[in-house]
C-alpha cells in the first residue's frame, strides 16, 4: 500500500469530524482572551471548549493512549451493562474504521444522471441541492426558486412528470403561505429582485383563470 | 390549589379549539410515525415553528400529540413492512410482521392500537395522579440543583444510549458550546459573533433541532429504498385482535409500568421501554412463547409500553427540563420556545398548563382508540408513500420553518450545517441527544451555573457541599458514579478478589 492510499485510509470522516470539533473548541478558548471578554460571559464557554477540546483530543489519539486511560476512551459501557471486559476495539485497525463509515444499506435509486451514465451518490445529491436552494434561493427568493428546486429534485429521480408539477406547486404555495400570513419577504433575494413579478404570478392567477373559463 | 389548577387545566383541554389540535395533532403523527425515516422527532421539529403564532397551551398539545400520535404510527409500517417508522416500534416487528406474514395483519395492528390506547390511558391517569407529589419535589430545586440535573441529564443519555461516554460529553458539551454564540446571557456582550451582526441572537436552538432531526434524517432517507415496494395485503380481524389483549391483561400492565418507569429515567425513551418489555415477556413466557413467529403477547408488550413511556417522559422533561429521548428533546423547545419554563414555574403558577397537557394526553390515548381503529383498512396506503417525494418537501419546509424563528438567515444555514454534523455524528455513534440537550438547556445551565457561583461568592463547593446543599452533593455524586462507576466497579471487583 503506497503512503498517499494509507493517508487516504486514515482519513475519515469521523477524524475529519474531531478535528472540526479541536479547531472550532479551540478558538472557543482564545477568542475570549483576545477580545477580552468579562468574566459572565467567558467562563462558561472556555469550560464546554476546554472539555470538548479534550474529549476530541482523546477520541483522535485513542489508539496511542495508555491502557486504562484507552479503555476509558474507547469502552462502550451502559447502566445495565457494568462488565468492564466489553471493551469494544472498534478503532484497532484501519480497516474497522472503514466499515464504520460504510452506509447501513447501499441502495442505488434510478435517476436521470444514471440514463446518461453520471452516478452521482444520493445523499451528496441531497446536500448539495439543499445548498444550492439556500444559496440561489437567497439570492432570488425562495418562492421562485421553490419550484424549480422541486423539481429539478424530483424529476433527477425520475418521478411521474405529472407528480413533480404537483408537488412543486404544493411546495411554492407552501412558501406563498409563509409569505402572506407570517409575513417573510420570500419573493425578495439579496442579490435578484422578481418580487415585481408576484402580482402577476399569483393576484393575476385567478383573474386569468376566470378569463379562461 | 391543585385541584383548582386540574379543574382549569380541563376547562382549557376540553375547549374546541385544543379538541381540534388535537386531532390535528394525533391525525399527523400517526402519519409521520408510520413513515419510517420520518417519525415523531422529524415531524415535530418541522412543526415547531409552525406553532408560533399558536397560543403556548395549545403549541405544546399539538406536538404532544405528535409525539403520542407516532407512537402509534410506528407500528403500522413494523407490522406491515417490517420497517419501524419510529425506532421504539422496532421491538414490535419481532412478532409484528410474523403475525402479517401468517395472515393476521388486521389482528396484530388492531393489538398494537388497543394496547397502546389503553395503557396510555391509564399512564396519563397516573400521571395526573403523581403530579402533586412532583410538584413537592421541584420546589425543592435551586439554581446550582439544575445546573447538575443539565449535567446529570447529558451523563445519563450519554450512558443510556451505550455509546463511549467520552463521546457522549464530547457531543453535550458542543451543544453548551454552540448555545454561548451570541448576546451573552449575564452582560450585554457579543460572543463568537465575529462581527456579523446576524449571529448576535446565537443559533437558534430550533433551527438546531431541525437540522439535528429533520435534514440529517432526510440525508440519510435519501440512500434508502422507497418504503414500500409492492402492495401490502392487509389479512386478519380486527375484532379478534383487541379481545387478544383482554386475554393477556398482566402482560398488558406489566408492559405499562415498565414503559412508565423507564420513561421516567431521564436519557431514556421508548425504545428502551419497548425492547425491555418484550424481552421481559419473553422471559417469563418461556414454556408456552413462540417470540419471532408472531406471538401476539411480542405485539402487546412492546406497544403496551410505548405509550406510557410518553406519559413517564413528560415527568422530567416537565419538572426538571431534561429530555429523555429526541422527541421529548423537541417538546422540550416548543416548551422554551413559547416562553414557558419547565420545573417549579410549570408546577407552580403556571399549573393549570401541566394539567390541560395531561389531560389532553388522556383525551388522546381515547382518540388513538378510535382514530386508529378507524385506520386500519387503509393502513397500507400510508406505507406505499415514496421517500423521493418526501425529501425536497420537508427540506423547503425546514428552510421556511427555520427562517420563521427569527428571519435570521443563519438560522437556516444552521439547519444545513448541523444537519450535516448530525448525520455524521450518528453514523460514528455520537449522541445527537445529548448535542441537542446542549443546545436546548445551555443557556439555562450558563444562567444557573453563573447563579450558583453568585449564591457561593465565587466558590465551586457549591455543587458538592454535603452539609449546606446535600442535594446538590447528591447530584454531583450520582454525576461520578454515572460516568466512572462502571470502570471503578472493575478495579473494585479486582481488588477484592485479590484480597
Amino acid at each position: 500500500m503506497s503512503n498517499s492510499e494509507s493517508i487516504k485510509r486514515k482519513v475519515t470522516p469521523e477524524r475529519i469530524m474531531l478535528v472540526t470539533f479541536l479547531v472550532v473548541s479551540a478558538v472557543f478558548i482564545i477568542e475570549p482572551v483576545i477580545e477580552s471578554y468579562p468574566d459572565d460571559a467567558r467562563v462558561f464557554p472556555q469550560l464546554t471548549a476546554s472539555a470538548v477540546f479534550i474529549g476530541s483530543l482523546l477520541l483522535l489519539l485513542q489508539n496511542y493512549l495508555p491502557g486504562p486511560l484507552q479503555k476509558f476512551v474507547a469502552e462502550s459501557v451502559s447502566i445495565t451493562t457494568s462488565d468492564s471486559s466489553e471493551v469494544i476495539d472498534q478503532v484497532d485497525d484501519d480497516d474497522e474504521l472503514e466499515e464504520l463509515d460504510e452506509p447501513e444499506e447501499e441502495y442505488k435509486k434510478d435517476t436521470l444522471g444514471a440514463k446518461y451514465g453520471y452516478e452521482v451518490n444520493e445523499t451528496v445529491f441531497m446536500v448539495s441541492t439543499a445548498v444550492l436552494y439556500f444559496v440561489v434561493g437567497w439570492a432570488a427568493g425562495f418562492l421562485f426558486i421553490t419550484p424549480l428546486y422541486i423539481l429539478g429534485y424530483t424529476l433527477w429521480f425520475r418521478i411521474n412528470p405529472v407528480i413533480s408539477v404537483g408537488l412543486a406547486v404544493g411546495g411554492t404555495v407552501v412558501i406563498y403561505l409563509f409569505m402572506t400570513y407570517l409575513v417573510l419577504p420570500f419573493d425578495q433575494g439579496h442579490v435578484f429582485d422578481f418580487s415585481p413579478l408576484v402580482p402577476m404570478l399569483f393576484d393575476g392567477a385567478p383573474i386569468l383563470l376566470r378569463g379562461g373559463l | 390549589m391543585a385541584v383548582d389548577a386540574f379543574f382549569e387545566g380541563l376547562s382549557i383541554a376540553t375547549t374546541p379549539e385544543m379538541l381540534v389540535w388535537l386531532t390535528l395533532g394525533l391525525l399527523l403523527g400517526i402519519v409521520l410515525g408510520a413513515l419510517p425515516g420520518i417519525g415523531s422527532p422529524v415531524g415535530m421539529a418541522i412543526v415547531l415553528p409552525l406553532t408560533l403564532p399558536l397560543d403556548a397551551t395549545a403549541a405544546i398539545i399539538l406536538l404532544v400529540a405528535i409525539y403520542s400520535g407516532a407512537m402509534f404510527g410506528g407500528s403500522i409500517s413494523a407490522i406491515l413492512i417490517n420497517a419501524p417508522g419510529t425506532e421504539s416500534a422496532a421491538a414490535t416487528t419481532l412478532d409484528g410482521y410474523p403475525m402479517s406474514q401468517n395472515g393476521l395483519a388486521k389482528n396484530a395492528l388492531a393489538i398494537a392500537t388497543t394496547a397502546s390506547a389503553l395503557n396510555g390511558f391509564l399512564a396519563a391517569i397516573a400521571l395526573i395522579l403523581l403530579s402533586p407529589v412532583l410538584i413537592e419535589v421541584v420546589l425543592a430545586f435551586g439554581s446550582p440543583e439544575y445546573f447538575l440535573l443539565a449535567i446529570l441529564g447529558i451523563s445519563l443519555i450519554t450512558i443510556v444510549t451505550q455509546g463511549s461516554i467520552v463521546k457522549g460529553l464530547v457531543a453535550g458539551a458542543l451543544g453548551f458550546m454552540i448555545s454561548t454564540i451570541g448576546t451573552a446571557i449575564l452582560s450585554p456582550r457579543p460572543r463568537y459573533t465575529f462581527g456579523q451582526f446576524g449571529l448576535y441572537e446565537g443559533i437558534d436552538f430550533v433551527a438546531a433541532l431541525i437540522g439535528m432531526f429533520a435534514f440529517a434524517e432526510m440525508m440519510k432517507l435519501a440512500a434508502r429504498k422507497q418504503i414500500s415496494e409492492g402492495n401490502v395485503e392487509l389479512a386478519g380481524s380486527v375484532r379478534d385482535g383487541i379481545t387478544t389483549i383482554f386475554r393477556y391483561p398482566v402482560t398488558t400492565l406489566k408492559s405499562g409500568l415498565i414503559g412508565m418507569g423507564i420513561g421516567m429515567v431521564p436519557g431514556s425513551g421508548a425504545t428502551t421501554s419497548t425492547f425491555v418489555a418484550y424481552a421481559e415477556e419473553a422471559r417469563s413466557s418461556t414454556k408456552d412463547g413462540r417470540f419471532g413467529e408472531g406471538d401476539p403477547r411480542g405485539v402487546i408488550a412492546p406497544e403496551a409500553a410505548n405509550n406510557p413511556t410518553v406519559s413517564g417522559s413528560l415527568i422530567p422533561t416537565l419538572s426538571f427540563g431534561i429530555p429523555g429521548s429526541g422527541s421529548t428533546a423537541v417538546l422540550l423547545g416548543g416548551i422554551l420556545m413559547h416562553g414557558l419554563q419547565p420545573g417549579p414555574v410549570l408546577f407552580g403558577e403556571q399549573l393549570q398548563i401541566t394539567y390541560a397537557l395531561f389531560i389532553s394526553l388522556f383525551l388522546g390515548n381515547v382518540l388513538i382508540l378510535a382514530v386508529g381503529l378507524t385506520l386500519i383498512p387503509y393502513a397500507s396506503k400510508i406505507t406505499e408513500l415514496n421517500t423521493t417525494l418526501i425529501i425536497p418537501m420537508v427540506v423547503v419546509l425546514s428552510y421556511a420553518g427555520a427562517y420563521t424563528l427569527n428571519q435570521n438567515w443563519w438560522d437556516v444555514g444552521a439547519v444545513i450545517v448541523l444537519g450535516v454534523l448530525g448525520f455524521y455524528m450518528v453514523r460514528n455513534n455520537y449522541s445527537i441527544i445529548a448535542f441537542v440537550l446542549g443546545i436546548v438547556l445551555g443557556p439555562i445551565a450558563e444562567e444557573n451555573f453563573f447563579r450558583s457561583l453568585q449564591i457561593s461568592g465565587g466558590e465551586y463547593t457549591i455543587f458538592f457541599d454535603p452539609i449546606n446543599r446535600p442535594l446538590s452533593f447528591l447530584l454531583t455524586l450520582a454525576i461520578f458514579l454515572i460516568l466512572f462507576g462502571p470502570f471503578l466497579k472493575g478495579r473494585v471487583k479486582r481488588l477484592v478478589s485479590r484480597n
